[in-house]
């Protein structure tokens, strides 16, 4: 026989205060704990979740990142012959090779600069990369113009479609953007892509920075890599989507250092849901008594006491919730110290952390119910009836 | 006074277990103050100690890892013939760097050997360290907290695969581990080592002689203004131009874009005040109720309302300051005297808890007890004798 759920809401409206008390504290931890899983998820996600499985990164074999990567004409010519590779529609291997620069741009937020990445790209980058998606027009090769990723348009000043960014290693030339362009949220919407000859022409530079093939499929994977890292070309490959996630270990760090915080907070809660059904059950010691005497079982007090603290936490949760959805959507960005070019990220409240902020919710509340029922279920009969 | 603190303490001690879960609650909150705050001042009073140098970075306009040709070092100089006001230009490679079979990135960076014990005098204090880096071409000074993580000492040879063209492996002699350097993760190697390794790897000559960012030694704040903006001037419509910053901005812009740790971990701080507060405030909400009785009887012996009052002030701070003491002491003794000490925060190296945050977190633990006791005594001081009396059972 359990208590009816009636019993518990009703209870909760006994200590009008306490409850509300006790439900602010648990909804501030929720709040926080929402937060900042989207802050660490959406920075995560918009590098971690870059690259397309068939996709082969090459660097140079000493390289971190693209930034700082240079391979040479000739040795990027060998990259033709990589084993796998898929080709296009002219008959040519899909081999993209890539110029990543970098340039001083306003955050339109603060006016603050920040380091953008500029690719340069054929063609054929648009086969390789066939997630991106250009909104407006998509710029000529051989003239000035580039496309603007999605979150760099967002985040950046004089970055819309008629806008002219200065680039070049002097920033003496100026490059009209004709376009906007998506690429599933991933690393890339944070950059700035103009023809690879012009990048190479505006930053003098006589070498490229990465290469990038697509296979015809992910399995092909390691006979490519292994072409590539053997005596013949001896570059580096990686999978695209491998280098993204060595990417994203720093904003893992970041991720790990915050959720520590919001442990410590959520023990603090725990602390004061104890406080408080403890508080309820010492209030309560005659009726838990008649109760008993009206035939139920020590469980059924137990689970009375824990469902009582599941709501609280529940409600909680709502409001928690619902005090962080204004954070939905906000839009930053941060500076990689592997590549020293910025990545924007939004913050979107999913779902699933909805979710895991109810699940860490519920966890506070009945652990903190815990030993309070457990206390209620011991509750000696007879002396506290005759106490009244 | 003394009954009152006789009630305080029986009261405190009444209900031991709520009085404790309180302790706890408030202690989490303030554990978190102190390690945020302490993230904080310790990337600040980093800032702070670099703008004390009196350096000026100089880095490439279009951006902060576009590199500049070396000949600006000279023209710089050329600024201030006496050397009245540039003490010292110093060029700076970075060329990053990483272990074989390790992808953690370390911050290793060439510099002029001759300029640069003049204008980072927080490195090479001895004599013959000094000595040790003027003679060895492959002297390496390895940051401490680096130094630590790595194991590495003085005497040890190191080699470190460059993170950017030629990407050679340079193959260096630990001559300092830096005891009392700003940054204390930085390593400084010759600039002439890295200039040479360029062009024996086959680098093009125009790939050589450039470096990262040039660091300005100025004589004071009047110079450290003037040259900001001279330097930037001399070289305005040039192929390079540059932008030069004080070393505190210079070294924010790479702190606040990374997460902007200080404001969110500030704001985090703020949050978990209000967690704090709102848990004393139930508390003491509790235990008011609790007692209504009591007080009522208190009044009707002729006790004031302003002594119930306070009866339920101090228990709500003295409570709380306790917590307070807790989540003060704790983190101090655990990053202090444990092995958590050895952890490496993110970002942080090693966390150093100073007074001035325990103080400040103290008060606010004191700030938290006052407002959550302020209800209670409020509500004290309005209690109606007679309606409390009769409810009693």
């Amino acid at each position: 026989m359990t208590l009816p759920l009636y019993y518990n809401w009703r209870n909760l409206f006994v200590r009008k205060l306490t409850t509300l008390l006790t439900v602010a504290v648990i909804a501030v931890v929720v709040a926080a704990l929402i937060v900042l899983l989207s802050f660490g998820t959406g920075m995560q996600r918009s590098v971690g979740g870059s690259g397309h499985p068939a996709n082969l990164l090459v660097l140079n074999a000493g390289a971190t990142a693209e930034s700082t990567s240079l391979i040479w004409p000739e040795d990027a010519r060998l990259l033709v012959q990589t084993p796998g590779a898929a080709v296009g529609p002219d008959g040519q291997p899909l081999v993209s090779l890539e110029v990543v620069v970098q340039t001083d741009v306003r955050r339109l937020r603060d006016s603050s600069s920040a380091n953008v990445a500029v690719r340069g790209v054929d063609d054929v980058g648009f086969l390789v990369h066939d997630q991106v998606q250009v909104r407006g027009r998509m710029f000529t090769q051989g003239a000035r113009e580039a496309i603007v990723g999605r979150a760099a348009q967002s985040l950046y000043r004089g970055l819309n479609v008629g806008d002219r960014v200065a680039l070049g290693r002097s920033r003496s030339h100026e490059y009209e953007i004709v376009g906007v362009f998506e690429s599933a949220g991933s690393a890339f919407e944070s950059e700035i892509w103009a023809p690879r000859t012009m990048i190479a022409d505006s930053y003098q530079r006589r070498f490229d920075s990465s290469a990038v093939i697509r296979l015809d499929n992910a399995d092909r994977m390691a006979a490519a890599a292994d072409y590539v890292n053997g005596p013949a070309v001896r570059l580096k490959a990686t999978s695209e989507p491998e280098y993204y996630r060595q990417l994203s270990d720093q904003s893992q760090q970041v991720v790990y250092l915050v959720l520590g915080l919001v442990i410590i907070m959520a023990t603090g809660a725990v602390f004061a849901v104890a406080n408080t059904m403890y508080a309820a059950v010492d209030g309560r010691r005659r009726e838990i008594a008649m109760l008993r005497t009206l035939g139920f079982s020590r469980l059924a007090i137990v689970a009375a006491f824990l469902v009582e603290a599941a709501m609280i936490a529940g409600l909680a949760c709502l409001v928690g919730i619902a005090a962080s959805l204004p954070f939905s959507g906000l839009r930053r960005d941060f500076l990689s110290n592997v590549t020293h070019s910025v990545t924007g990220f939004e913050i979107v409240i999913t779902p699933g952390i909805c979710l895991a902020a109810l699940a860490a919710a519920l966890l506070v509340g009945v652990i903190g119910a815990a030993a309070p029922s457990a206390r209620a279920a011991r509750t000696p009969i007879v002396r506290a009836l005759r106490r009244g | 006074m003394d009954l009152l603190l006789t009630l305080l303490l029986r009261n405190l001690g009444r209900n031991p277990r709520r009085s404790a879960l309180t302790v706890a609650a408030v202690a989490m909150p303030v554990v978190i103050l102190v390690l945020s705050f302490t993230i904080v001042a310790q990337l600040n009073r980093f800032l702070d100690d670099s703008a004390a140098q009196l350096r000026l970075a100089v880095a490439h306009k279009t951006s902060i890892i576009n590199p500049l040709p070396y000949g600006h070092k000279a023209r710089i100089a050329a600024l201030d013939p006496q050397k009245r006001d540039i003490i010292a230009v110093v060029g700076i490679a970075w060329i990053g760097g990483v272990l074989a079979n390790d992808r953690e990135p370390l911050t290793t960076m060439g510099v002029d050997a001759d300029e640069f014990p003049i204008a980072f005098t927080d490195h090479l204090l001895t004599q013959q360290e000094r000595e040790a880096w003027q003679r060895d071409r492959r002297a390496l000074i390895v940051g401490r907290s680096t130094a630590a993580k790595m194991g590495w000492k003085v005497g040890d040879r190191v080699t470190i695969r460059a993170s950017i063209p030629p990407y050679s492996e340079f193959s260096f002699n630990v001559i300092s581990t830096a005891p009392k350097a700003i940054d204390p993760v930085a390593n400084w190697c010759h600039l002439s080592y890295v200039f040479e390794e360029r062009a024996r790897s086959g680098l093009p000559e125009s790939s050589v002689d450039l470096v990262s960012f040039l660091f300005v030694k100025c004589s004071g704040r009047a110079a450290l203004e003037r040259y900001r903006v001279e330097i930037d001037r001399l070289f305005e419509n040039t192929p390079d131009e540059t932008q030069t910053q004080d070393e505190k901005a210079f070294l924010n812009q790479f702190i606040s874009q990374q997460f902007d740790l200080p404001t969110n971990l500030t704001l985090l701080a703020l949050i978990t005040i209000a967690v704090a507060v709102l848990a004393a405030a139930n508390t003491m909400n509790m235990s008011f109720r609790d007692r209504i009785g009591e007080a009522a009887t208190l009044r009707a012996l002729g006790f004031s309302a302003r002594f119930g009052a306070w009866l339920s002030l101090t228990e709500s701070v003295l409570l709380c300051g306790i917590g307070g003491c807790v989540g003060v002491l704790a983190p101090v003794i655990a990053f202090g005297y444990t092995p958590i000490g050895d952890v490496q925060i993110p970002l942080i190296v090693r966390l150093e808890i100073g007074p001035g945050v325990c103080v400040v977190a103290l008060t606010l633990a004191l700030a938290i007890g006052t407002i959550a006791g302020a209800w209670p005594a409020i509500q004290g001081g309005r209690l109606r004798v007679i309606d409390a009396l009769r409810s009693l059972e």
